[in-house]
Formats: C-alpha cells, sequence, structure tokens
C-alpha cells in the first residue's frame, strides 16, 4: 500500500478512482453545514417556479387607501369639540396674531367674568369635525393660529368691551344661535338693545296698528254724518231763507195796500 | 442678503394695514404675514408702528398696505436728506406666498435703513 502511494505520488496528475472521505466532517454536525456546492447548484436548477397568469394580478386588484384608526388623542379632542360645539350658543372664530402668553392669560381672566371661555383645537381635527355638521361654512376660517371663545348665552356686547383692548387677536367670524356672523355682523348684534326693550317695542308697534285699525273703520261713517248734517243745515238754511223773502214780501203788499 | 432676514425689523415702518375677508380661499398668505409681523419680537423693534387687521366681508382680494416713515426734507439744516419719502408698499396677498412676501418686505425694509446697512457692510468687511 505504502509502496503505491509513493508510486503515485510521483507520476504527478493522476488522481486515485476513489474519493478518501475518512478524514471528511460527518453527515450530521452540531452546527449548520454548508451546502455542498453541487447540492447548491441542483437545488437552484431544479427549483420551482409557478406559471403566471395572462393579466398581472397587480392590474386587477384596485388599490386600497390606508385607512389609519384615530388614535386616543385624537378620539379625545374630538369629543371635546362635540360637546363645545353642542353646548355653546355663541361661538366665535379669532385669529391670534403672536399674543403673549401674559397677554393671554389677562384676557382669559377678564372673559372668565363673564363666563365666556377660550378654547384651543387643532386645525385638522376641528376641520374633520366640522365638514358633516351644520357648520361647514365656518370651514375656511380655520387656517394657522386661532383662538375659539365660546359662552353659553350670548353675550356679544360684553366679549366685544372686553376684546377691543386687545389689538393682538383679531376677530373672524362667528356662530351666534345656529346662525353665522361676519365681523360687521356680530359688531351690529352687539349693539342690539336688550330682549325686553325689542319686546316692548314690538307689542307697542302692533297695539298701534290695532288701535288705528279701529280709528279706520270708524272714520268712514263719521265722514258721512259731518256731510249730512252740512247737508241738512244748508237744506233748513235755505227753507228759512225762503220763508223770511215770503214773510218780507207779504209786508211789503200790506205796507202797499195799507198807504 | 440682508441682515437677520429671519427677523422682521419695523424701524422705518410707519404702518401696516392687511385688508382680508376671512372667508375666502385665498387669504392663508395675508393671515400668516399678519401673525409673522405681529409677534412681540417684531413689534418692539419699533413700538410707534401701527399693525392694523382690517377684517371685511366683501370678497374683495387681500391686500396688504404698508406705509414706510416719511420725514421730508428739512430746510435750513446741515442734516443729510432723509431718503424715506412716506413710500407706501401694496401687496396683492391673493396669490403670493409667506414668505415671498416677507422677503420682499424685510427687502425693502432693510433698503430703507441705512444703520443696518452700515452693520452689514461692517459685518462683511
Amino acid at each position: 500500500m505504502a509502496a503505491l502511494c509513493g508510486r503515485l505520488l510521483r507520476c504527478r496528475g493522476w488522481f486515485p478512482p476513489q474519493q478518501i472521505v475518512r478524514h471528511g466532517s460527518k453527515a450530521v454536525t452540531r452546527h449548520r453545514k454548508p451546502m455542498h456546492f453541487l447540492r447548491q447548484k441542483l437545488l437552484a436548477v431544479t427549483q420551482y417556479i409557478p406559471p403566471k397568469p395572462a393579466i398581472p394580478e397587480r392590474c386587477i386588484k384596485p388599490r386600497k387607501g390606508e385607512v389609519q384608526e384615530p388614535s386616543g388623542l385624537e378620539k379625545l379632542l374630538r369629543r371635546e369639540v362635540e360637546i363645545t360645539f353642542r353646548e355653546n350658543k355663541m361661538i366665535t372664530v379669532f385669529q391670534n396674531n403672536s399674543i403673549t402668553s401674559e397677554e393671554l392669560r389677562r384676557l382669559r381672566h377678564r372673559l372668565l367674568k363673564h363666563d365666556i371661555r377660550m378654547k384651543f383645537f387643532p386645525n385638522q381635527i376641528l376641520r374633520s369635525f366640522l365638514a358633516d355638521t351644520k357648520y361647514k361654512n365656518l370651514l375656511p376660517l380655520f387656517i394657522g393660529h386661532n383662538i375659539i371663545i365660546v359662552s353659553k348665552e350670548p353675550k356679544a356686547k360684553e366679549l366685544m368691551k372686553t376684546v377691543r383692548s386687545t389689538t393682538q387677536i383679531s376677530l373672524l367670524g362667528a356662530c351666534i344661535e345656529g346662525v353665522l356672523f361676519s365681523q360687521q355682523g356680530v359688531v351690529k348684534y352687539s349693539r342690539l338693545p336688550g330682549m325686553q326693550i325689542i319686546h316692548g317695542e314690538i307689542v307697542g308697534g302692533l297695539t298701534l296698528m290695532t288701535a288705528q285699525t279701529c280709528q279706520l273703520l270708524q272714520s268712514g261713517p263719521m265722514h258721512l254724518a259731518a256731510l249730512l248734517e252740512q247737508y241738512v243745515k244748508q237744506q233748513s238754511g235755505a227753507a228759512t231763507g225762503l220763508k223770511e223773502t215770503g214773510s218780507v214780501e207779504q209786508k211789503e203788499t200790506l205796507g202797499s195796500q195799507g198807504s | 442678503m440682508a441682515a437677520g432676514r429671519g427677523r422682521v425689523i419695523l424701524k422705518t415702518v410707519k404702518e401696516i394695514i392687511v385688508q382680508f375677508c376671512p372667508f375666502e380661499s385665498n387669504v392663508r398668505g395675508a393671515r400668516e404675514f399678519l401673525a409673522a409681523v405681529g409677534t412681540e419680537k417684531a413689534r418692539l423693534t419699533n413700538s410707534n408702528c401701527r399693525i392694523v387687521a382690517d377684517v371685511k366681508h366683501d370678497e374683495m382680494e387681500p391686500v396688504i398696505a404698508v406705509t414706510f416713515n416719511g420725514r421730508g426734507r428739512r430746510f435750513g439744516s446741515n442734516c443729510l436728506r432723509n431718503l424715506d419719502d412716506g413710500e407706501r408698499l401694496v401687496m396683492k396677498a391673493a396669490n403670493l406666498t409667506t414668505r415671498e412676501m416677507l422677503s420682499f418686505f424685510t427687502e425693502r425694509c432693510f433698503a430703507k435703513d441705512p444703520q443696518a446697512q452700515e452693520m452689514a457692510s461692517k459685518k462683511s468687511h
């Protein structure tokens, strides 16, 4: 055996027909044995290629837009917005021209005296909420930094007085008792007199009309009566006039006869 | 490049009137310009400058009118003639962005302010 090996090694370039594998690693090892190159090649060649359909699926299937679930904070803010818009009769939108925090604090304090509250909401949530409600005409107001000032009772006069001194916020629009107002509208609304005065004025106006009706109905017959009286007077006047001339003539004839 | 481009300096400005209708859809630029000019820092640069927001509901385009300080010529004195002459800058903000308007405005202010120009030239030297 040794002599044979020696003779083989002497003539280089000839390899024995049997592969010596006694010193190779075992088939089952504890580590992952790298796949033999020939085995790799074989598996690559014999890999399964599924048949492709005539029209690919992505041409037929409609693209689904990803719908993101609103987060907890968004739901909470949305609920707050709903409650605010439901409970308050007066909702005004102001633009915040970079008011300082000190000024803001003072303004909030002055408004709270009249039970008027300031609210801050993100524009996105406001827009998504308002688009489905009756307030959709307020949508174009919500651009940039805004303050929403709300109150349960419509107190436009107090609001305008308080806000007049602050230059850093400007009124954009309002929704008072379901009616949309512009800035001029709110100013005019604040100048209206109170409800009691208006009630008194309406009642006075209506009673005036009814009093006038009575007079109006009576005026026709009264006019007729006056005319008839006048006629009667004229007739009686004419009759007495005739009698007088008749008596005067009689006197004259008597006088002429006597003489 | 104007010195302090990010800041709004109102030293040479007498009055800014921003007129817009909030129910229109093209007022974003005007509103943001108003907010930028109305910041505390900007207002502190000139406490005499009047910033007026004119909110109307007339469906007109938003307009920003800036009046610069105008002193005119002083007769019988040796001081330099003042270049500010009550010039008005009118920007129709319907199709302009805030950035464009602010950059143009600050450019104009810088051009009218000799002090700022001196500072900028010193810095560059």
